[in-house]
């Protein structure tokens, strides 16, 4: 019995060697800590209250956050998309914030967020990259973006939202309670 | 029974069948820990500050046991830690069952496009552990001394 007690041991200690080697030298391998950056209900007194956001100026270089809790992503200097809670994301709503709905078209269809544009996390992901910017280049860099899909388990809000940071949207936010929640919460919605 | 159950080719066989499969099953999570910790995540059953480790430390854990359940290296140990992974891999996709999420278990494959059958990978899991029981109890551990017959006796006294 205590002989497997050591060899269990001995794998155990092995295998993390590997792994945090294995890791390392991995050209996709990812931080050992998640620190994924939350917005907290407390921080949002950090954005300014005669704010106004407009997704479609895109002359418009104003800052909408007063105390900018942003992360860079240090590989490829683009702004880390920051996890909302529904509260700030309905703040953001009555700023006119832009929202993205990465659900298919057909959930899309069956309702979404008022206002909501939809950008298909399939279709999107296979479009090139030239397509992309050309769909995107109608909205405002520095505007706030806020995507989300059905919520909870859904996370194809992440990749449009990461997407969209890398081609040098500045504000991007992930909403991950959804469209679910934002319903239940009595919040505008359409159709 | 213990005949049949500790007989050489079929503990070969097993050790194959579960050794191969966590093999297979390692390789595209640690070619892409990302869709891995996303689907990790998607269980909503760990704190999201130990998301990660897991998902770095699962795929490699998953490569060596099954290796080592092949080669026949401490095969006592591999298959000890196959069972209680395996016994934590069923009560995550039963809960994520039961909860109705869902999602895709992340045991294959990762693409999130692809919405696994929860309860057929239940059912394997429950197969592959009762193979890996077989291993642990069944399987030789080889010993110079003494003859075939009474090293027998000992290794099963011993378990």
């Amino acid at each position: 019995m205590r002989k497997i007690f050591i060899e269990i041991l001995l794998i155990l200690i092995f295998t993390l060697i590997i792994a945090l080697l294995g890791n390392s030298f991995n050209s996709k391998g990812i931080k050992l800590s998640s620190s994924q950056s939350r917005i907290s209900v407390e921080d949002e007194a950090a954005y300014k209250d005669e704010f106004r956001n407009d997704p479609y100026d895109t002359l418009s270089v104003q800052m909408p956050l007063l105390n900018d809790l942003r992360q860079k992503d240090k590989k490829e200097g683009f702004y880390i998309p920051q996890n909302i809670t529904l509260s700030l994301a309905k703040k953001l709503y009555d700023k006119n914030a832009l929202f993205i709905d990465a659900r298919k078209k057909i959930d899309f269809d069956a309702g979404h967020i008022k206002g909501a544009i939809n950008i298909s996390y399939d279709d999107f992901l296979a479009k090139t990259k030239e397509e992309r910017i050309e769909m995107m280049r109608k909205y405002n860099k520095n505007g706030i973006i806020i995507a989300y899909c059905e919520g909870g388990t859904c996370d194809v809000s992440i990749d449009v939202a990461y997407e969209l940071a890398r081609m040098g949207f500045n504000y991007v936010n992930l909403y991950r309670p959804g469209y679910i929640a934002w319903k239940n919460a009595g919040y505008p919605v359409e159709p | 029974m213990r005949h049949i159950l500790s007989n050489r080719i079929l503990q070969i066989i097993l050790r194959l069948i579960v050794g191969g499969t966590f093999i297979y099953a390692s390789l595209g999570k640690i070619a892409d820990p990302v869709s891995f910790a996303k689907a990790i995540n998607n269980y909503q059953m760990l704190p999201e500050f130990t998301v990660n480790f897991l998902a770095i430390f699962i795929p490699y854990l998953e490569f060596i046991t099954g290796t080592f359940l092949i080669i026949g290296l401490f095969k006592k140990g591999s298959s000890l830690i196959i069972i209680v992974s395996l016994i934590l891999f069923t009560i995550g996709l039963l809960q994520a069952y039961i909860r109705g999420l869902s999602i895709n278990c992340g045991c294959f494959s990762l693409d999130p496009s692809t919405k696994s059958e929860i309860l057929i990978r239940i059912i394997q899991d429950i197969f592959l552990l009762l193979f890996t029981f077989i291993i642990l109890l069944y399987s030789k551990t080889k010993k110079i001394v003494l003859n075939n017959k009474e090293s027998e006796n000992v290794n099963q006294q011993r378990i």
